[in-house]
């Protein structure tokens, strides 16, 4: 590669790794992230033990053992009370006082149609009465079922359906995750945009500033093109490594501390152990570097053709409303990843980066055609190149009117 | 034919676009040492035939020579180029746009760094050095723009409009600095419409108007001959004499009278006329003609006008 693309590609990175908006977004998104999974599960855990003490008092006699147990785990305390005649209006007066938060009466009607008055200080949240709600009528099919001699544990909790499968075409061992395949299809398409768009507004301010000219008396247009989308693209890159490092560190290193400290939030952690494995990040990876190939050709060419930011969002408009077809489709792809929909449209390269990480997290995607769709993106990013170099090189010193459909197709033509 | 007394050779350029003829059959060389002026009004033709020379654009018909070879292959590390519309990295310090402009000419990154600081210092720039483009002033900007055209030592400065947008002060500046960079040998190609400016510095002046070159000479040879064509006179009484079919138009210039004649008019009859009218005569003298005077008389009114491009055609920088 000439010289000249290195001190362009290292102007590019170091200008953007050097500003404060990459700090901020690189260290300001794990945080954010961390603070958006964590803090809500830890406070939902936490806030609720204060100021849910509940008293149960239970004239049925059989109830309570089982409800009990139930009723901790959603993060009451949960006290008995035995049953006398003034026991209402005793623990009517510990509530007022605000010794406890409220209590339960069961009874023997209880037993029979789950029906059972709570006494509450405060209006429980509507999440709350469902879980009163379902610890009691748990409970009462628990004891019900129980008396017929039927597993009731195993039947309440939604029996179990084992998967035997049948066919051997499996990429990925890792088990298949809605969430990984949604988020990381929907996360990709916002760093590749991203940027995308940061190297079309750097070929736009190149050119609204004049600087260009000075620049490409001393190199081939294509070289500037070619050492700004691979700058920029380190840049990407380099944010990308940087997410997946601390992320890593933080579920290695730092969950574990944190569940130690705080047993809560053993939840929190269940959830992270799920997290795409590094063969998934390495794909991961691989889409960002070939999406981002494809897109910022785009959009540079988009930049060198027009003169204001106006102009060159508005001719990026039909670009942007092509890539809502993608993301629609990914919800779609991950529930059925092998119909010829799915592949199909996993298979266009515009499409690919997206898709195929969809497919690939859930599981539905025969190895071939990884392959296939990387061959295909590889050849899209070439005849972009080709097209996009020539454009960028007839573009960056117009100035004046955008060019119509013909004259960009002349532009190509005789470049 | 290429010939390597020549920094610069233009043969029969022609550069067109759409139907508009920005340079048209263009024949033009600039000797090796020599500082030249390209000159002619807004929209002739200038930065189109300057851009041909620096290989960013290239001719429909003819050939472009620089430094004895075809523009691609030396002018990167071998030619300074000032554009008219220039522009910075505004968030870059003045020293890192320096060196990046340096090394994208081939210059090392230590060596072009010391180049840098060493040319801020030299324009009363030391202090910024470390600060950001855009915090600077205009002027000073310009300053910076300028000492990225020379940080890499070019054997060829080509200048388009250098001392646009710059106060007097900082034109002063400028002027020593291309005066010097001619007493050491570099080879300078100015274009500019300030013909005072072209007059103090060039030796040479090529006259484009409306994609064509008019006049192409030495300028001390140019006014020696042109001489024939400006009379200064300083008289009393009626002034009717000066309405003939010789003179072309009258101009005053630092308190004198010049009569620009026509082409080949003959002053003698002027002078016969004065006579006869009966008016006193103190002064009637044949003067070296201001470039300026040569300046209007050749690219004529016609081309000031209507040579610009179409408005509504996809332009070319200006």
């Amino acid at each position: 590669m000439p010289v000249n693309v290195w001190v362009v590609i290292r102007r590019e990175y170091l200008q953007r790794v050097r500003s404060k908006w990459f700090v901020i977004s690189t260290l300001g998104a794990p945080l954010l992230i961390l603070l958006f999974v964590v803090a809500p599960a830890y406070f939902l855990v936490r806030g609720g033990q204060a100021e849910q003490k509940l008293a149960i008092v239970d004239g049925s006699n059989v109830l309570y053992e089982r409800i009990a147990p139930y009723l901790v785990g959603e993060g009451f305390e949960v006290e008995e009370e035995r049953w006398y005649a003034d026991v209402v209006t005793s623990l009517r007066k510990e509530a007022t006082e605000g010794e406890i938060w409220g209590f339960i009466v069961l009874d023997e009607l209880t037993l029979d149609t789950g029906e059972a008055i709570v006494y509450v200080t405060t209006r429980p949240s509507p999440i709350r009465q469902l879980t009163l709600q379902s610890a009691i009528t748990r409970a009462v099919m628990e004891y019900q079922l129980e008396r017929q001699g039927v597993d009731a544990e195993a039947l309440l909790s939604g029996g179990e359906l084992s998967l035997e499968l049948l066919s051997e075409e499996r990429t990925s061992t890792e088990e298949p995750q809605f969430w990984v395949a949604y988020l990381g299809a929907f996360f990709l398409y916002m760093v590749i945009l991203f940027y995308a768009d940061s190297v079309m507004r750097a070929t736009l301010e190149e050119k609204t500033s004049r600087i260009v000219e000075v620049i490409i008396s001393s190199m081939e247009p294509w070289h500037l093109m070619l050492g700004k989308i691979l700058g920029v693209g380190a840049v990407g890159l380099t944010q990308l490594l940087i997410w997946i490092v601390s992320g890593f560190l933080i579920i290695a290193g730092g969950m574990p501390l944190l569940v130690s400290q705080s047993p809560e939030l053993m939840q929190v952690e269940s959830v992270f152990s799920t997290l795409p494995g590094l063969g998934m990040m390495t794909l991961f990876v691989c889409l960002f570097i070939f999406g981002f190939f494809m897109y910022s050709g785009l959009h540079a060419a988009v930049g060198a053709m027009c003169n204001t930011d106006q102009e060159a969002q508005q001719v990026r408009l039909p670009m942007v409303m092509l890539l809502v077809i993608p993301i629609a489709m990914v919800s779609v792809v991950i529930v059925q990843p092998m119909t010829a929909m799915s592949t199909w449209f996993s298979l266009f390269p515009l499409f690919s980066p997206f898709l195929i990480w969809a497919r690939v997290a859930s599981g539905g995607i025969p190895a071939w055609q990884i392959g296939l769709s990387f061959l295909l993106m590889l050849f899209t990013v070439l005849v972009i190149a080709w097209i996009a170099g020539r454009i960028y090189k007839a573009g960056i010193l117009m100035a004046g009117k955008r060019p119509t459909l013909p004259e960009l197709w002349r532009w190509v033509k005789e470049a | 034919m290429i010939d390597t007394r020549y920094a610069i050779q233009l043969d029969g350029v022609t550069k067109c676009f759409g139907d508009h003829a920005a340079v048209s059959e263009l024949n033009f060389d600039v000797p090796r040492g020599a500082i030249c002026g390209l000159i002619g009004p807004n929209g002739s033709g200038k930065t189109t035939c300057i851009r041909m020379i620096m290989g960013i654009l290239h001719p429909d018909e003819g050939s472009v020579s620089l430094l004895g070879v075809t523009p691609d292959d030396v002018r990167r590390k071998r030619v300074g180029y000032l554009p008219e519309e220039r522009g910075v990295y505004r968030k870059m310090t003045c020293t890192e746009f320096l060196t990046f402009l340096a090394e994208i000419r081939g210059i090392s990154r230590t060596e072009g760094w010391r180049r840098s600081n060493d040319w801020l210092e030299r324009l009363g720039l030391g202090a910024w050095a470390n600060t950001r483009i855009e915090a600077l002033s205009k002027g000073m900007q310009q300053k910076v723009q300028f000492i990225g055209t020379v940080v890499h030592e070019p054997e060829l400065l080509i200048l388009d409009e250098p001392f646009s947008g710059l106060d007097p002060l900082n034109q002063d500046v400028l002027e020593e600095i291309i005066k010097d960079f001619h007493s050491k040998g570099t080879t300078i190609l100015l274009s500019t419409h300030l013909m005072d400016q072209a007059e103090r510095l060039c030796e040479r002046v090529c006259l484009i108007s409306s994609a064509r070159k008019v006049l192409d000479a030495d300028l001390k040879e140019l006014k020696a001959k042109e001489r024939t064509g400006v009379v200064a006179v300083s008289f009393e009484g009626s002034d009717q004499w000066l309405q003939g079919p010789e003179i072309d138009y009258i101009r005053e210039s630092n308190g004198e009278l010049h009569l620009i004649l026509k082409e080949g008019a003959d002053h003698q009859s002027i002078l016969k006329r004065g006579l006869e009218y009966g008016v006193k005569i103190f002064r009637f003298d044949l003067v070296e003609p201001r470039l300026h005077e040569i300046f209007v008389r050749h690219a004529g009114t016609e081309s000031v006008g209507d040579a610009g491009l179409p408005k509504n055609a996809t332009m070319e920088l200006q």
